[in-house]
């Protein structure tokens, strides 16, 4: 898997780098406006991680341009603007989703893994861990061939850990992956603890391995 | 308070009206000098007339004495009489009874004059009166004549005003109305008519000067806002991204763990107070302009079920009574974040196993819940005016729904009821 990363903060390209290639994604680079036009228009990515605001221009054009050449590359707009107007403008012109800086990295790997997912039909619509099968695209989930019934937010929270494999995600990257901005006004992830709790129950009676570690002080880790 | 051009219509017709009511007297006097000096002169003709004619048609005594009864017969008021002795002339004023006159009630006033002359060594009286206009009467029509021109320079004052009004202050009046137009926020420019009023132009030109300059200085304070924010999220998703990568250290110790789960909390409030300061910025930017018709109902159970969960959590019963369909033309995401703001505000605040209740119709929206005393109205709405401080806010929710409502002219007012908040907006 190819995801292009068009970022003039070196730090963060790095960082979300660093974190993706874990899951045995290849990284690239793109600083300026140019190198990320002359990249996104020669090569083919799963993924093209794009920030709008780029030395040399702005990254809605390469967008554009992608659109333009028919390309099928998956496009996440990374942009510091965060305006809810500049968020549609991306989708309409054909983005794919949208991530407002700043972002927890576990988030960007489930809005990638989500993203692949779908744009690579009936390759991908299978995960697999021993006893546990989860077909991403019928959005069930079996337990040594039984169908264990989860809650909309019980399925979100499994495909997150799942698109987060063997990495540590922490209590504020699940509450607000759940609840968005409101979570931390609330400051209370009591619900999340329900929830998890509620997963991890329905999981294990079921049958399953208990792949979902607490991390102490920190959040969860789903081992694979 | 009065209107500018009616103090000195005041003053005008004070004034008219003092001098008119001076003039009363005055008229009065120099009519009645007037009227008996002519009346004088009158029968002093009358008298003249009378003695040359008694000389010239009595040749005799006994003709004289003949004419004088003759006289006497027919002007019995004017009589002549034979008198021992010669006196000054004299003249006289009487008021009495006309009988020439039908009115009974009729006293009239005359003007006589006693002149004495000798005919051949007799000396003779002659008195001669007229009708003079009586004071009352002539005092009567001078105060009639003098209050209907004084209600003339009334009625003329007031016309006159309201020309000059509507003429020479439609410079002024048009200014005002402008200034009164004016909104910060909007970022218009005001242009003033132009005027050849000195006065006028003097005022428009200052300001206009003001305003562009208060326009100027405002924007960039917005700017600046907007800017700082926008340069903050970069940086916060670096440490973001840093931290969720040293989570992943697999030599963490639970004290390092506690760490950066205390610094990843704070970080998390750092960025949604530069959200919400970017939120705030762009609304005032007058950013969000594309309004479309929203259906409230909906939007409102969104957002209930959104937040179920943290409602859950905390035992919050919440009751929810919608009148009819209520919709409202705004901007989608302004909308929600208002409903977002109001309801975590709310559950925020409210008591475990407390109640929130909201209640919608077509003039209003009222949230209230179960709270702990009252909260101080003035700081309410202000930025980081936060006064509960064991809970984590951001310190900007009021301000964003104060502004939201202000950009649409809805009324919010907060109400404190035995300790229990409630909000209301007025559509």
């Amino acid at each position: 898997m190819k995801i292009l990363i068009i970022e003039d903060e070196k730090a963060l390209a790095e960082s979300m780098a660093a974190y993706l290639s874990a899951e045995q994604y290849l990284c690239e680079f793109a600083e300026t406006f140019d190198d990320a036009m002359y990249k996104a228009e020669t090569f083919h990515y799963d993924c093209i991680l794009l920030d709008l605001m780029l030395p040399g221009g702005d990254g809605m054009r390469i967008l554009e341009a992608l659109k333009a050449d028919n390309k099928e590359d998956g496009v996440i707009i990374i942009s510091a603007k965060g305006s809810l107007e500049d968020r549609i403008k991306g989708l309409q012109i054909g983005a794919d989703d949208y991530l407002a800086k700043p972002f927890h990295l576990p988030e960007l790997a489930a809005r990638i893994h989500s993203l692949i997912r779908r744009k690579s039909f009936g390759n991908n619509n299978l995960f697999r861990q021993n006893e546990l099968k989860i077909d991403l695209l019928a959005k069930t989930v079996l337990v040594n061939d039984t169908e264990v019934i989860l809650t909309k937010k019980e399925y979100d929270l499994l495909l997150y850990f799942i698109s987060n494999k063997n990495r540590v995600v922490s209590k504020t990257a699940l509450a607000e992956h759940l609840s968005g901005d409101v979570a931390g006004i609330l400051d209370n992830y009591d619900f999340l603890y329900a929830h998890i709790k509620n997963l991890k129950k329905k999981l294990t009676e079921a049958g399953c391995d208990n792949y979902l570690k607490t991390i102490y002080g920190t959040g969860y880790k789903w081992q694979s | 308070m009065i209107k500018l051009l009616n103090r000195p219509l005041k003053v005008f017709t004070l004034y008219a009206l003092l001098i008119l009511a001076c003039s009363i007297p005055v008229y009065y006097f120099i009519a009645e000098h007037i009227w008996l000096n002519e009346l004088d002169e009158h029968n002093k003709t009358v008298s003249g007339q009378l003695k040359e004619n008694l000389l010239n048609h009595s040749p005799t005594d006994s003709s004289l004495a003949e004419n004088i009864a003759f006289w006497n017969k027919l002007q019995p008021v004017s009589a002549l009489k034979f008198v021992p002795a010669l006196k000054p002339d004299s003249i006289y004023t009487s008021i009495r009874k006309n009988k020439y006159i039908d009115d009974p009630e009729e006293q009239d006033r005359f003007r006589g004059l006693v002149s004495y002359f000798s005919i051949r060594d007799q000396n003779l009286q002659a008195t001669v009166e007229s009708n003079v206009e009586e004071t009352h009467e002539t005092i009567l029509a001078i105060t009639i004549i003098t209050i209907a021109f004084f209600l003339l320079l009334f009625i003329g004052f007031i016309f006159l005003n309201k020309r000059i009004s509507a003429g020479l202050w439609k410079p002024f009046y048009r200014t005002l109305d402008k200034i009164k137009a004016f909104e910060l926020n909007h970022h218009n420019a005001v242009e003033f008519d132009k005027t050849n009023i000195i006065e006028f132009a003097e005022l428009n030109t200052s300001l206009e000067k003001l305003i562009s300059k208060d326009i100027a200085t405002f924007r960039e304070q917005k700017e600046f806002t907007e800017n700082a924010s926008h340069e903050l999220q970069t940086p916060l998703a670096i440490i973001q991204s840093k931290l969720d990568l040293l989570m992943q250290s697999s030599e963490l110790t639970p004290e390092q763990s506690r760490i950066i789960d205390g610094t990843e909390k704070a970080l998390g409030r750092i960025s949604r107070i530069n959200r919400n300061l970017l939120l705030l910025a762009k609304i005032g930017n007058n950013q969000f302009a594309n309004v479309e018709r929203i259906n409230l109902n909906d939007l409102v159970a969104e957002q209930i079920e959104m937040l179920s969960d943290h409602l859950a959590t905390k035992n919050t019963i919440l009751e929810y009574e919608p009148e009819g369909v209520v919709e409202v033309n705004a901007n989608r995401i302004l909308v929600e974040s208002l409903i977002t703001n109001l309801l975590t505000n709310s559950i925020r605040h409210s008591t475990n196993e407390g109640k929130i209740v909201i209640k919608l119709s077509s003039d209003f929206l009222i949230i209230s819940n179960t709270g702990t005393g009252a909260l101080e109205k003035d700081k309410l709405f202000k930025r980081f005016s936060s006064m509960s401080s064991g809970v984590q806010g951001t310190g900007l929710g009021l301000a964003i729904i104060h502004q939201i409502c202000q950009r649409y002219g809805w009324e919010i007012n907060y109400f404190s009821e035995d300790g229990n908040h409630r909000f209301r907006i007025e559509f």
